[in-house]
C-alpha cells in the first residue's frame, strides 16, 4: 500500500503566538561554538514580513543528528521588522536546514544556511556580522530571491 | 531497511500562486525551487520534540458553566507515513478559530464576538495508532478582508511531524457537506480532486459527540527491500 501526502496548505495568519514564542534558543544542555543568526524575511516589494515563522534543523558540534543530549530543532517567528533570531551551537556539518511557513505560502519552503562557499550558491551562505554572529535574510519572491529546494 | 522520501505528484499538492488570494503572488518565489537528493540532514528528524515545545489542552470546549459556545465534536486525527504506519509519538499543533468565526489572535480584525470560555491551540503527541483526540467545538466560517467576498469554510489548522525532516506537514481540515468547501481558494488550490476531498474529515456520529476522523499522509516509507 502507498499512500499519497496529505497536500500542504498555509499555515494562514493565525498561528498561535504561544506556539511560536521561545524554541528558538537551542543551546542548553550543549558544548560548542554559541552563535547567533539573525535575519530579515522580505516579499516581492521588499516589504519586511511579520508573523513568518521559520524552523530550522541541524547537526550537533561533532555532525551529528541523534544525539539524544541535544535537540537541533528550533522555531522563531519575525517580529514587526521583518527580523528573526536564533541562538545555536556552530553544526559539525556544512549547513542548517530552514523551512518557511506563512500566510500566503501555499507549501513550505525549503532553503539553507551554509557557513562557508564550499560548493554552496553564494546567496546561501551567512555573512560573519562579529564574533559568533552570522546574517542570514530571506527574499521570498523577487530581487536576489533566496534559493529553495523541493525535495 | 532505508526510509526515503520520493518526490510528490504535484497535482495532489496546493499551486505556489492562487487565484483569488492575493499575498500568493508576492510571497511564492518566481525560480523554480532547485531538486537536491535527500541526505541524512533531510532524511533525520527531531525526536520527542517535547523537550522543546511544551504539550498542552486536549480539550478545548470546556465543561460546565465553562463551556465554550457552538456545537461540541471531537476530532479524531492520525498521523500516518506513505506505507500508512502509525506515527507513534508524533507531536501534532491544532488550532482554529471560534463557533462565531473570531482567533484568539491580535491580527485578527474580523467583527466577531470572542468567547471568553474558548481558547483554540491545542498540543499533543499521536498515541500508539497515531491517533490524537481532541474535543472541541466546530469552527465557524468568517469572511477574509479585503478579498471580494471570499469566506474561509470552517476549517481547523493542523502541523504535525512524521519521522525525518522531510516529513513535515502543515494543512488544513475541512468539513464534509459545507457550501463553502466549493469556493475556498484554499482547498481548491489542490488540482486532484482526490487528493483534495483527503482534506475532509468523515463524519462518525456517536452517542453525545459528533466525531470526525481524519487522517493526515506524512512524507517517506521503508524502501522496498532487495530481493536476493
Amino acid at each position: 500500500m502507498k499512500l499519497v501526502p496529505t497536500a500542504e496548505m498555509t499555515l494562514g495568519p493565525f498561528f498561535p503566538p504561544e506556539f511560536a514564542a521561545g524554541a528558538n534558543d537551542l543551546t542548553r544542555q550543549v558544548s560548542g561554538e554559541i552563535i547567533e543568526i539573525t535575519g530579515r524575511v522580505t516579499q516581492l516589494d521588499g516589504r519586511p514580513l511579520d508573523n513568518v515563522v521559520l524552523e530550522i534543523w541541524q547537526a550537533d558540534p561533532q555532525g551529528r543528528y541523534d544525539n539524544p543530549d541535544f535537540l537541533g530543532w528550533g522555531r522563531a517567528a519575525t517580529n514587526a521588522d521583518g527580523v528573526y533570531w536564533f541562538k545555536t551551537v556552530k553544526p559539525g556539518a556544512p549547513y542548517i536546514n530552514v523551512l518557511i511557513l506563512y500566510s500566503g505560502l501555499m507549501r513550505q519552503l525549503q532553503t539553507r544556511i551554509y557557513f562557508d562557499r564550499g560548493e554552496a550558491d553564494e546567496r546561501l551562505v551567512a555573512i560573519r556580522d562579529g564574533p559568533g554572529r552570522y546574517r542570514f535574510d530571506i527574499r521570498l519572491r523577487g530581487e536576489a530571491e533566496t534559493p529553495f529546494f523541493d525535495d | 531497511m532505508a526510509y526515503v522520501v520520493e518526490p510528490r505528484d504535484p497535482l495532489t499538492q496546493s499551486e505556489g500562486v492562487v487565484a483569488g488570494y492575493a499575498q500568493t503572488a508576492s510571497r511564492w518565489p518566481a525560480q523554480p525551487p532547485a531538486r537536491r537528493p535527500p541526505g541524512p540532514a533531510e532524511l533525520s528528524g527531531p525526536a520527542r520534540l517535547e523537550r522543546r515545545l511544551p504539550l498542552g489542552r486536549a480539550d478545548l470546549a470546556g465543561q460546565g458553566g465553562k463551556r465554550a459556545l457552538g456545537q461540541l465534536i471531537e476530532i479524531r486525527a492520525r498521523v500516518v507515513d506513505e506505507d500508512g504506519a502509525p506515527i507513534q509519538g508524533a507531536m501534532v499543533e491544532i488550532w482554529h478559530c471560534n463557533a462565531a468565526g473570531k482567533y484568539i489572535h491580535p491580527n485578527d480584525a474580523n467583527d466577531a464576538p470572542e468567547d471568553p470560555n474558548f481558547y483554540g491551540a491545542a498540543r499533543l503527541l499521536t498515541g500508539d495508532s497515531g491517533l490524537v483526540t481532541l474535543r472541541t467545538i466546530k469552527p465557524g466560517a468568517y469572511p477574509v478582508p479585503d478579498s471580494g467576498g471570499w469566506w474561509r469554510p470552517p476549517h481547523v489548522h493542523f502541523s504535525a511531524w512524521g519521522r525525518v525532516w522531510l516529513s513535515r506537514l502543515v494543512t488544513q481540515m475541512f468539513f464534509p457537506g459545507e457550501p463553502l468547501n466549493d469556493h475556498d481558494a484554499i482547498l481548491n488550490a489542490v488540482r486532484e480532486p482526490a487528493a483534495r476531498s483527503r482534506c475532509i474529515a468523515r463524519l462518525v456520529p456517536k452517542e453525545n459527540i459528533l466525531a470526525y476522523e481524519y487522517q493526515m499522509v506524512v512524507r517517506g516509507r521503508n524502501a522496498a527491500p532487495k530481493m536476493g
